[in-house]
């Protein structure tokens, strides 16, 4: 499998009345074709914004890509021009985003949003695209399609909406679909469902996923790779298999640890002790030290970087430094 | 499944709090004013406006011995001069004198007509939300029937039947003032309506409650304090329209009346086409004062909202 | 909307009756004899209580006679309908002009906040709100009908002008030039704030970002997308301008000496001609209720979450 989108060093910066926030602070990461890449953290961590700065989706002001390259098909798109990056959107990478309840336009139809897409990016005229959403439609799973198509976004559930938005994504058969926490405003039935769904159509049609989510969960049942991020830095990368079974930074241990019980209170799952940091006043050294149970001297004086401690596994963690 | 959001969400709010628990709530809203060069230039202006009308009367009278009255028999409808700055009118009096009282009498209009309405917005809208219901319903039909009027006709009418009833004209300016507050209520009682209906069922209502407090401490003392900011932004505009709807209602004679001087009556005499083309100074200072004050008003309103706004922040 | 009305009606009958004197005090010829005064007194109820004096009069305004004006010595309504139409052509040329002007620029600024653009529309805007309309009305009469005399002083039409058709058209439209730059600045700003705040709401919704993901131009990112959203709350307030549409602008009118009701009105008041005034702002009082009316439907045609009960 060839390498499909590989990001390299991309820092995205929010230059706000109250100092600089770092959101996306020197990461690389990279998604091979057909693979699903899975990028967990906790809130903050800089999730989004790294899958917002693909395609340049950043509000400016006051955000702003500083550094990095984004290699897409051999192409940098952090230097692509607003006409280029515009062909790309919606069409070879497409996005789902958090919130399926206002992510669609309410005053189009559910129909209108989909053709939209499809007569902009596949030469096709309004009657056949029509057709092609309609399918697309039946191809997500929504019961009387040929009526969905006509109805606003506010008479159909969260659930469907987001079938929808899958439907509007996939409806020009994306390399790569960036799914940014595509469940997490869905109950839990309703997420599976989703899941299912994304990971039939990923089958069917080889397209690479990036999956953002907080839900170790979906990583499991999904990813191949995994990403974990922590305060706009990637802290470890490995595969799926490696990451639950060997993980090594003190962050993802504290995640899977806390990983809960079926059934439990939602509202008190994290077991990392403390806080994240406050994104304009990062602490020095490691960022993640003052939440870190193994912390030592050195990880409030110098911060670690990201190294290769096995075979396609690597971490940003002084207790992993001499392995090297 | 692993979900970590909702803790971590508070957290990076506290953290985020930490920083600017340094500077009180009051002096974000400085800072921020302070950054906004147009509010600047509003408040500025304002101050300006303001001095000049408090102790310009009292500069001219001592140090120069001009009053609002006093008549310059050898100056009569003379241009600007080193005499007269701003020349003077037809029958000899001392426009920039003039200017200046009338600048009292426009400013005390605007803040007492607006304080009035801000009292009369701020009760009701405060039960009508406190109380929701019927009462609500009630007072919320009242406001639709007064904000049925267009206001200026309405203004007129009343000034008319006012005048019918030969108020002194030393009095008359209360009359306008109470006219002018009593007719703009509404937009302030719905504004504050709305708010305490969201607050209400907010969690230190609740404890409000748990502590048993009367209605009238919790309207009070609980729920108008958090409305401030609104009130305060929508007072601040308010006198700019007040002072804008005097001025017109002097400017049409049914405001403030000779012998005292309002910025809108003194633009009156460019009725005259004469007036108009040949002695621009007897009409056109006053015109400005009044759009310069009202112009720094709603600057440094504009201003004030931005500032007291945490979605704006940059 | 009937209770409403019926407020209003008993707000205005009370100014009225609180005004000194009564109807007949306006109409009366001084050398009327006592007896024919009481005779006409009674002939308009004016000698019966307040309630019933209200009843008459509610009666009368729902068969549409609002009475006779003193000053005009005709019935309230036909004084009504000369005059209004003039009116109602100078603000809705005001009317389209302004939402011309208001609703891009307010766009513009939205989409550049904090530009300097965005600042200079702003002042802009600020210095139509805080212009008095008849300062601004004289200044223009001052520079460009007295001193360069590009424009004439007053009217609607040339005096004695016999014109038909286009000719007539054109001078109208020559004589509307400066009322309608006053009226318009004072218009403008206010609506172009208004879009400006509710496109600055609109363009962080996520289903921008999501227009945006799709790979559309940015110009149909936001005229389309939100431009259609953000316009909902601003064309519902198109139905509050339904009464200023008639109302006319009673200074401005007054200052270029437009034929309209607003200088009618300001006669009435000068000649304390209350059947007319009644009449008026009954007539006013309906018409913003009207445009209640018009703003709800309005909204559910634009806004597809809202469907008319
Ligand atoms: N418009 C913005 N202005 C300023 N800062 C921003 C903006 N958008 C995001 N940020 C900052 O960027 C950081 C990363 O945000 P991001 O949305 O990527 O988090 P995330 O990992 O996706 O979190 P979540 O799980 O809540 O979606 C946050 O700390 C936030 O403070
Ligand atoms: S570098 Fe130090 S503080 Fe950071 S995770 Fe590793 S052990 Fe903990
Ligand atoms: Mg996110």
């Amino acid at each position: 499998m060839g390498e499909l989108l590989s990001i390299k060093n991309l820092k995205t910066y929010f230059y706000t009345e109250d100092g600089v926030i770092k959101a996306v602070d020197d990461v690389s990461l990279s998604i091979r074709e057909g693979e699903t890449l899975g990028v967990v953290g906790e809130s903050g961590c800089g999730k989004s914004i790294t899958a917002m700065s693909i395609l340049k989706l950043i509000p400016n002001p006051p955000g702003k890509i500083v550094d990095g390259e984004i290699i897409f098909d051999g192409k940098d798109l952090t230097k692509a021009t607003d006409e280029e990056i515009r062909k790309i959107r919606g069409n070879k990478i497409s996005v789902i985003f958090q919130e399926p309840m206002t992510s669609l336009n309410p005053v189009f139809t559910i129909g209108d949003q989909i053709i939209e897409a499809i007569v902009l990016h596949q030469n096709m005229n309004k009657e056949k695209a029509r057709e092609k959403a309609i399918d697309m439609l039946k191809l997500v799973g929504i019961p009387r399609a040929d009526e969905v198509v006509d109805a606003y976004p506010h008479e159909l559930s969260g659930g469907m909406r987001q079938r929808a938005m899958i439907a509007m994504a996939m409806a020009c058969n994306p390399k790569l679909l960036i799914a940014d926490e595509p469940t997490t405003a869905l109950d839990v039935t309703i997420q599976a469902q989703i899941l299912d769904l994304m990971r039939d159509l990923k089958n069917k049609t080889n397209t690479s996923i990036m999956l953002i989510t907080h839900d170790l969960g979906v990583v499991a049942e999904m990813a191949d790779h995994v990403v974990v991020m922590y305060a706009g830095k990637v802290v470890e990368e490995a595969n799926v298999y490696e990451i639950f079974k060997n993980p090594m930074h003190p962050y993802t241990l504290g995640l899977l640890e806390s990983k809960p019980i079926l059934n439990q209170d939602k509202d008190r799952l994290n077991s990392i002790p403390g806080q994240v940091p406050n994104p304009l006043n990062m602490p020095e050294g490691c960022y993640f030290h003052p939440r870190c149970s193994k912390a030592m001297d050195i990880c409030r004086r110098e911060q670690p970087e990201l190294c290769s401690v096995k075979d396609g596994h690597r971490v940003a963690c002084h207790l992993y430094r001499e392995v090297k | 499944m692993a979900e970590l959001k909702k803790n971590t969400n508070k957290n990076v709010e506290l953290k985020g709090a930490k920083k600017e628990d340094i500077m009180s709530p009051w002096k974000v809203v400085k800072h921020r004013l302070r950054r906004n060069k147009l509010a600047m230039v509003g408040l500025y202006t304002l101050l300006f406006m303001i001095i000049l009308a408090i102790f310009g009367p009292i500069v001219q009278k001592y140090v120069f011995g001009i009053t609002m009255e006093k008549i310059d028999l050898y100056n009569i409808s003379a241009p600007p001069s080193l005499k007269h700055p701003l020349g003077t009118d037809e029958v000899g009096r001392d426009i920039l004198t003039r200017l200046m009282y009338g600048g009292r009498i426009s400013l005390t209009v605007g803040i007492v007509a607006v304080s009035i309405s801000v009292v009369i917005g701020s009760i009701i809208g405060g039960i009508s939300g406190y109380y929701g219901g019927v009462v609500d319903g009630i007072i919320m039909r009242l406001v639709d029937i007064f904000m049925c009027f267009p206001f200026f006709p309405l203004l007129l009418m009343l000034a008319a039947v006012l005048s019918d009833y030969k108020v002194d004209p030393k009095y008359r300016i209360y009359f306008v003032m109470i006219i002018i507050g009593i007719l703009s209520w509404t937009g302030l009682a719905r504004i504050v309506r709305g708010q305490i209906l969201s607050l209400r069922e907010q969690e230190f209502m609740q404890a409000a409650e748990a502590l048993g407090l009367r209605d009238r401490r919790k309207i009070f003392r609980h729920l108008l304090p958090n409305t401030f900011a609104s009130i305060i932004v929508s007072a601040t505009l308010g006198i700019g329209s007040a002072i804008l709807s005097e001025s017109a209602l002097s400017y049409l004679g049914l405001g403030v009346t000779p012998p005292y001087p309002s910025w809108g009556q003194m633009v009156q005499v460019a009725t005259d086409y004469y007036v108009m083309q040949y002695e621009y100074w007897k009409w056109i200072p006053p015109g400005v004062c009044i759009f310069l004050t009202v112009m720094a008003i709603n600057l440094f309103g504009d201003g004030l909202r931005d500032a007291l706004d945490p979605k704006l922040k940059r | 909307m009937i209770p409403v009305l019926i407020g209003v009606s008993i707000i205005i009958f009370l100014i009225f009756q609180a005004a000194p004197g009564d109807a007949l005090t306006g109409m009366m010829d001084p050398k009327m004899s006592y007896e024919t005064k009481q005779k006409l007194r009674k002939q308009l109820h004016l000698d019966e209580p307040g309630i019933i004096q209200y009843k008459y009069w509610v009666q009368n305004v729902l068969k549409g006679d609002f009475g006779e004006s003193f000053y005009f010595k005709q019935p309230v309504g036909k004084v009504m309908n000369t005059y209004i139409w003039n009116s109602f052509y100078l603000s809705l040329a005001s009317f389209i002009l302004s939402v011309l002007i208001a609703i891009p620029i307010g766009v513009i600024s939205a989409t550049r906040q904090y530009s300097f653009m965005d600042y200079f529309f702003t002042v802009f805007a600020l210095i139509g709100i805080s212009m008095p309309s008849f300062f601004f009305g004289l200044l223009l009469i001052k520079w460009f009908a007295v001193d360069i005399k590009l424009f004439p002083v007053s009217g609607m039409m040339t005096a004695g002008s016999t014109a038909v058709g286009f000719a007539k058209f054109k001078d109208v439209m020559y004589h509307m030039t400066l009322p309608l730059i006053v009226l318009t600045l004072g218009s403008v700003a206010g609506l172009m704030r208004y879009t400006r705040s509710s496109m600055l709401e609109v363009i962080r919704q996520d289903y921008v970002r999501t227009a945006r993901a799709k790979g559309l131009r940015e110009k149909v990112v936001i005229y389309k997308h939100a431009l259609r959203n953000a316009l909902i709350p601003v064309v519902t307030i198109f139905g509050m301008w339904l009464p200023g549409l008639f109302s006319g602008a009673m200074i401005t009118e007054a200052i270029f000496n437009w034929p309209g009701i607003g200088p009618i009105e300001l006669l009435a008041v000068n000649n304390r001609d209350y059947p007319l005034l009644m009449g008026i702002n009954m007539l006013l009082a309906f018409l913003t209720l009207l445009g209640n009316l018009i703003a709800d439907v309005t909204y559910a045609l634009v806004d597809p979450r809202i469907r008319l009960k």
